[in-house]
């Protein structure tokens, strides 16, 4: 009962959290100078009466509460408008962006995360190997080093010095450079939390028992490190939307972050809207998710 | 020094040109090799409705195509047209299409299809170039299957270089009566797979009524703003995009690509606000001192290097309407700061006692000329913006001088028309509001004698001259580099990338 209370909590302040995030937003928006007539305007030599024309046609001559109870009204009707920069419906544009930041976001994060406990795990294990000294390489090389930085250096070796791969659409390399970034968040807390486990009670008697290696990888230093793993993972994946964007952008890629940046560009108000209110409810699903998880694999926190 | 003819001769040389040259282009390029797809990247695309473009016009050309189009040296062609004949008091135009074009739905172009698309544009288009022309538009109709005869209320001159952004396309559009989905043009690619803002995948159309165009299999036009464009030509990954000039230094040293330039130029400037004057600008004398003031040469310089053009008109040397006379008259081609000083102690001007607002776009050239006025011992805030954000605080004339640019036009008529008082996005120009001067570009835009026409434009440009609403720092030409695997490929005046006698249609894919 406890949980179903604590669980509605959760679902409860996050639903507040997006709606909050919704009305900010819109109404932020509308602080930004210029719209999109402003945009055409610029492209196309408007006169001001266009403009004007235009603006009426849009609604954007409206008062701001009535713009936002129309969007509202579209959204509670399950809809998120269309382009007013390309008049194609929103939600086809999101549907074909979403692939492509999914594959990023999600690539990069396993990568990250299974580099992560891997180095920490063989460092915890054998602390004068290779493995010791990569954990901090990898994490001196998150803090020190931008991912838009060794994206762009990684553009010039990969694709312009050696031609192996292409810039534009290339998926590898951004899952690599945010997996780094990860890694390097992860590695260095996750180290120091096994170090500790490796020299607790249950670990030292495997050791005695002769359990292999990998057992006692899998028995029992796992377990000790997935609550933290998955704690830390919550704010990773919320970083994750900043890095995954910068990606997208510095390599071509057509994802949700170029979508919303292309939006911004334009003053595209119904796609930035609906992009910025999909990635909020994707934070906010995605913390809560990992709360959740927490909770079940490691109930002493709830308790 | 280009001198364009006479309008009827330049139609009729043109119509030779575009007829013979799809025949000879093949003779002379190096043996084309059919297929593959071009991966190119200039502008973006707006919108899938060709009528309602308000921009953007460096995609639309591959799919649609207009009654006209403009040739490199900035002239009219006939495009679909196969000849045009314009009456001598230039009030009615007609139009005699080529034979065999089709769209790509098959249907052979009609001059009922050519009706349909000036009735859509003249009923539904509220925005643009061309809602203006369609005003002055008396009738238009159909004499025959191939003839299509357009009367204006009065001479306007621009319209065959306005026409040429007319996209004729199959009233069998889905969306016709309404926002175009899906375009049904004739041009030598389809549009078929459109990502707003990322990508538009146009295969090759077989009945192109060039015989034998395209060679190509397909163009992928990447239409991301993003993208560091000189990064993806150097890996491959396109191979034709327009570039800045600050990356030209590290593409000239790629063996692997081929700078070139667009036809037109851009041109730069420093305005003044001309609609709320504020001292000590409202007095044309101090703005003259400005004038001496501004380094030209160095900054034209620091803007496009050795290809930059120092002038003081609209048009590059060599453009129909640029006079050498009011060139060589120009008293600030040369900076003469003690000059400035003179006139501003003259006019009792103190500059420590004045603080000014610069607005600008974000670009390192602004900040030069800024620091060449402070130089003369102004304070001025400089609000450095986005194109937005400069165009919204341009337009409400809080400011005092404002350096910008402006790039290639279809029609000399293009630049005049924003220095007009009612005139489309006049902020870059100070909003200037001067009825002399409209009356005289008006009384150009009215003229169907070229020469006498072009003195009206010389005459309107004296007069902003004399009255010093902007300073032309000079001209440079926009970048559209190629892999060097690309053939027979050569920018257009504008960034159209099809046109009668050349562009995209001509181009093949060799070894690098």
């Amino acid at each position: 009962m406890k949980q179903m209370v604590a669980l509605a909590t959760t679902l409860g302040r996050s639903a507040l959290l997006v709606v909050a995030i919704g009305i900010l937003v819109f109404f932020f928006l509308r602080i930004v100078p210029g719209d999109v007539v402003d945009v055409f305007s610029v492209e196309g030599d408007l006169t001001a009466a266009q403009a004007d024309m235009m603006r009426k046609e849009l609604g954007l001559d409206a008062p701001l509460p009535a713009q936002f109870a129309a969007w509202v009204g579209d959204l509670l009707a399950g809809e998120f408008g269309t382009s007013v920069r390309y008049q194609r419906p929103v939600g086809d544009l999101i549907v074909g962006a979403i692939p492509t930041t999914l594959v990023v976001g999600l690539g990069s994060f396993v990568f990250g995360v299974t580099l992560a406990i891997t180095l920490a795990i063989g460092a915890a294990l054998w602390p004068k190997s290779v493995f010791a000294v990569m954990v901090n390489v990898v994490n001196v090389w998150s803090i020190a080093l931008p991912t838009f930085c060794v994206g762009l250096v990684g553009i010039i070796v990969f694709s312009i010095w050696l031609g192996w791969m292409p810039v534009l659409g290339n998926i590898w390399l951004p899952i690599i450079v945010i997996g780094m970034d990860i890694a390097g968040q992860l590695v260095k807390t996750l180290h120091e939390e096994l170090k500790e486990a490796t020299s607790s009670a249950h670990v030292r008697t495997a050791r005695a028992k002769g359990v292999h290696p990998i057992r006692l990888i899998v028995f029992h230093l796992l377990p000790t490190a997935a609550p933290l793993a998955l704690a830390l993972s919550g704010i990773v994946l919320s970083g994750l939307v900043g890095g995954t964007l910068t990606m997208e952008v510095l390599f071509g890629l057509p994802g949700i972050g170029s979508l919303t940046l292309n939006g911004i560009l334009g003053r595209d108000y119904p796609l930035i809207q609906a992009t910025l209110l999909l990635l909020a409810l994707a934070v906010v699903v995605l913390n809560g998710l990992t709360d959740l998880l927490h909770t079940l694999i490691d109930p002493r926190p709830a308790q | 020094m280009i001198r364009l003819d006479p309008i009827r001769r330049r139609l009729l040389l043109s119509v030779a040109a575009a007829t013979l040259l799809p025949l000879a282009w093949p003779a002379m390029a190096d043996d084309p090799v059919r297929g593959g797809v071009l991966r190119y990247s200039t502008t973006g695309l707006d919108t899938a409705d060709a009528h309602r473009h308000t921009g953007s016009i460096g995609v639309v050309q591959a799919y649609a195509e207009a009654l006209t189009s403009i040739a490199p040296d900035g002239s009219v062609e006939p495009f679909l047209a196969q000849s045009i004949d314009v009456s001598d008091d230039g009030l009615e135009y007609t139009f005699i299409l080529r034979d065999g074009v089709r769209f790509h739905n098959g249907d052979l172009l009609t001059a009922e299809d050519v009706v349909a698309n000036f009735a859509r544009v003249r009923d539904n288009v509220s925005r643009g170039w061309l809602s203006g022309a369609m005003q002055l538009v008396e009738e238009f109709e159909a004499v025959d299957q191939r003839t299509f005869r357009l009367v204006m209320t009065e001479p306007y001159a621009p319209l065959l270089n306005l026409l040429s952004e007319l996209w004729i396309l199959s009233p069998q559009s889905e969306g016709w009566d309404g926002q175009l989905v899906t375009p049904i043009g004739t041009g030598p690619f389809v549009f078929d797979e459109w990502l707003p803002g990322v990508r538009l995948h146009a295969p090759r159309f077989d009945q192109y009524w060039k015989a034998g165009l395209p060679y190509l299999d397909a163009v992928e036009f990447n239409l991301r703003e993003d993208i560091d464009k000189a990064l993806a030509l150097r890996a491959g990954d396109l191979h034709i995009a327009s570039v800045t000039r600050d990356t030209l230094p590290e593409l000239r040293a790629d063996p692997n690509i081929d700078i070139r330039f667009m036809k037109d130029t851009s041109w730069n400037f420093v305005s003044f606000n001309n609609r709320s004057p504020r001292p000590p600008f409202d007095n044309v004398r101090v703005r003259e001192a400005v004038a001496y003031a501004l380094d030209r040469p160095g900054f034209m310089n620091f803007v496009a290097g050795d290809d930059g053009v120092v002038t003081n008109q609209m048009v590059p040397p060599g453009n129909f309407y640029f006079d050498q006379a009011m060139h060589d008259a120009d008293r600030h081609h040369t900076r003469d700061l003690d000059r400035a000083r003179e006139i501003l102690a003259e006019e009792g001007v103190n500059p420590a006692d004045f603080k000014l607002r610069a607005v600008s776009w974000q670009n390192p050239y602004t900040q030069v000329a800024v620091q060449m006025v402070r130089e003369l011992g102004f304070e001025i805030e400089h609000l450095a913006l986005d194109d937005l954000g400069a165009m919204q605080r341009l337009g409400e004339y809080d400011w005092d001088i404002a350096p910008f640019g402006s790039g290639p036009r279809a029609d000399i008529f293009m630049r005049f028309i924003r220095m007009m008082s009612d005139g489309p996005n006049p902020g870059l120009w100070g909003g200037v509001q001067d009825a002399e001067f409209d009356s005289m570009v008006t009384a150009a835009v009215r003229e169907a004698d070229p020469d006498r026409r072009r003195q009206h434009y010389l005459d309107a440009w004296q007069h902003a001259l004399d009255n010093y609403y902007t300073v032309v720092m000079g001209h440079s030409q926009g970048a559209i580099v190629n892999r060097t695997e690309v053939r027979d490929w050569d920018p257009g005046f504008t960034y159209a990338p099809n046109w009668a006698s050349g562009g995209i249609a001509h181009v093949w894919l060799g070894e690098s």
